[in-house]
């Protein structure tokens, strides 16, 4: 493999002698969308090897990728599987250059708590929304499956998060999702906080119902939308 | 404006006939009411779905209650796989779910064997419920046991995010254990025909929302074509039920051997255009937002529209919901979508003089 002869060249010449930036960030993102997580792993390697800022990797390789496979899964080229193995993928790399994180490249980033509503193990759906706001720099709480509804309030509170998503599958735990906005209201939580809502049986209709600030239909849309609910409040 | 004829056949007559291409009386309606039986006994769903005499008993008030053209026996589509190993949790009040996949590798794989469906997990109960269901009420409706189709079993054997992943990863186990799945459908398609019911086989896994057409043809179609030839070898009507988005799976949905297409989320028309000329679509009142959280009137509109759009697709059509009827769904609202289907699906049907 090249990458492996390029070791042998003393430092301030492997830049040179290596490969240009760009298609090292280009082969970080193709890794993610070709769902090839030992090339991920090792593309990440070279990066810091020819001296790409971690930071910059991630989110102009990695982040990218996903980007990607977002588009790809929302215009139905990619489905579940796929997606998963895309993520598997950007969690090697991000695995393999995040402890290379320079603190002052990291702006403090927007926090959101997620999780399945209590009374409820089907967690596919949160997995692929979690990932994808994950790759899209939001730093994610996920709290599984099955959540107990303070739990989230709690865990709100804790990490100062500017949001909350939950899903269910089943009709008989949706209406634990107005609970939560309940408790958020009763703690005096509710103004600081969005809450968006997911999950097989949830529809527009029922997040206005609960007053749910957002609700989306796949992953991809809940990315959007979470740019959008948060955007809204900086401005505001 | 519409008025509500009584019945002029019994559900077993008309789907009888609807099936032979004789003439009926109306369209027929099968809301998907599965652990809402429990509610016609006002049991609990824990206390319906371990006791055969309970799930028999319930279903079989149920039924009296809202007179349904078909009568399911169902408690979650994990059944086959609990039955091979799976752990499942039971909440008091809800649907078992899967707490512990039993194949964790390949090593594990090997250790399954096919069920022996008067033994293993709850088959017994499902076939206790059946028999009690078919001995009462057998001569006016039709008893369809419910069972999660290979995909959806090995999937509940593995865990369905693994499994799903192996379809990359690990083709090799995916289909061993959708070859032990199979064998264990098969095992209680006889089981359950033997008691005289009309096994149907659900596959959620499979859903477009989940897989893409290429693996639908690779890991699905194949095992689905072996389910409908040992059905079709009793006499029986194959039907299938694949809910979530299924437009782009549809096609070969039509092509497992199946007559009847249980739907969800897709539009009528749709589904007619694409397979209306080759089987029979059933479908698709939004489970939650019609059925559980709509009113007798919102059912009501929702049933006339879906009846307007498949009343004529070729090659027949049956009101249904596109899921499972959520547990606690009102009564009046299923009361609403039987009456929806006497209203508007009164033979001949003319949607213009609806108005």
């Amino acid at each position: 493999m090249s990458y492996e002869k390029r070791q042998y060249f003393p430092e301030e010449r492997r830049n040179e002698m290596g490969r240009q930036k760009e298609e090292v960030l280009n082969d970080l993102a193709l890794a993610v969308i070709m769902m090839d997580e030992e090339k991920a792993r090792v593309v990440a390697q070279e990066a810091l090897q020819i001296g790409i800022d971690a930071y910059e990797a991630i989110m102009e390789g990695l982040t990218k990728g996903m980007e990607v496979v977002n588009e790809k899964y929302e215009q139905e080229e990619y489905f579940v599987p796929e997606v998963l193995i895309c993520s598997d993928a950007m969690y090697a790399g991000l695995e393999v250059l995040r402890p290379h994180l320079k603190a002052e490249s990291v702006t403090s980033p927007v926090r959101i708590v997620i999780g399945v509503v209590e009374g409820d193990t089907h967690d596919i759906g949160k997995n692929l929304v979690r990932m994808m706001l994950e790759a899209a720099g939001f730093e994610m709480y996920d709290l599984g499956r099955d959540v107990s509804l303070p739990g989230f309030v709690e865990k709100a509170r804790e990490v100062k998060a500017e949001m909350i998503c939950m899903s269910t599958l089943m009709t008989t735990t949706m209406d634990g999702m107005k609970r939560v906005i309940d408790l958020l209201k009763e703690e005096g939580l509710r103004e600081g906080l969005k809450v968006m809502i997911g999950g097989g049986p949830i529809s527009q209709a029922f997040a206005d119902t609960i007053g749910a600030d957002g609700y989306a239909g796949n992953a991809a849309a809940a990315v959007r939308r979470a740019r959008e609910l948060l955007a809204k409040e900086v401005r505001a | 404006m519409s008025k509500i004829m009584t019945d002029e056949m019994t559900p077993k007559e008309r789907m009888s006939a609807a099936l032979g291409g004789k003439p009926v009386d109306r369209i027929l309606c099968a809301p998907l009411i599965l652990n809402h039986a429990s509610r016609a006994l006002g049991m609990k769903v824990r206390d319906f779905c371990t006791s055969g005499r309970n799930m028999g008993e319930a279903n079989i008030a149920c039924y009296r209650k809202y007179h349904p053209d078909l009568v399911f026996i169902f408690s979650t589509t994990s059944t086959v796989a609990e039955a091979m190993g799976t752990v499942m949790k039971f909440p008091e009040d809800d649907a078992p779910q899967v707490l512990e996949p039993v194949v964790k590798n390949r090593e594990d794989a090997k250790k399954l064997h096919p069920v022996d469906p008067r033994k293993d997990g709850r088959l017994p109960i499902y076939l206790e419920a059946l028999k009690r269901c078919v001995e009462e009420i057998g001569d006016e409706v039709f008893i369809i046991p419910v069972f999660g189709a290979p995909f959806t079993t090995a999937a509940a054997l593995r865990g369905t995010e693994d499994f799903i992943k192996d379809l990359y990863r690990d083709p090799v186990l995916v289909h061993d254990l959708l070859k032990v799945s199979l064998e264990s459908c098969l095992n209680f398609i006889d089981a359950c025909a033997d008691e005289g019911g009309v096994p149907v086989a659900v596959d959620p896994i499979a859903t477009g929302s989940i897989i893409s057409e290429k693996h639908f043809r690779e890991f699905v179609l194949p095992y689905l074509n072996e389910i409908y030839a040992r059905i079709k070898s009793k006499g029986l009507p194959g039907v299938l039920h694949i809910c979530g988005k299924i437009k782009r799976i549809i096609a070969a949905m039509a092509e497992s051997g199946a007559t009847i297409l249980s739907v969800d989320d897709i539009d009528m028309e749709e589904a007619k255009r694409l397979v209306g000329d080759r089987v029979c679509l059933m479908g698709n009142l939004k489970p939650a937002e019609v059925m559980f959280k709509g009113t007798p009137e919102i059912v009501d509109t929702a049933a006339r529209e879906c009846v307007a759009r498949a009343y004529d697709s070729p090659g027949g059509f049956i009101l249904a919901s596109g899921c499972e009827i959520p547990i606690n769904t009102p009564p009046e609202n299923i009361l609403a979508m039987m009456d929806a289907a006497r209203k508007y699906g009164r033979i001949p049907i003319s949607p213009e003089s609806w108005q």
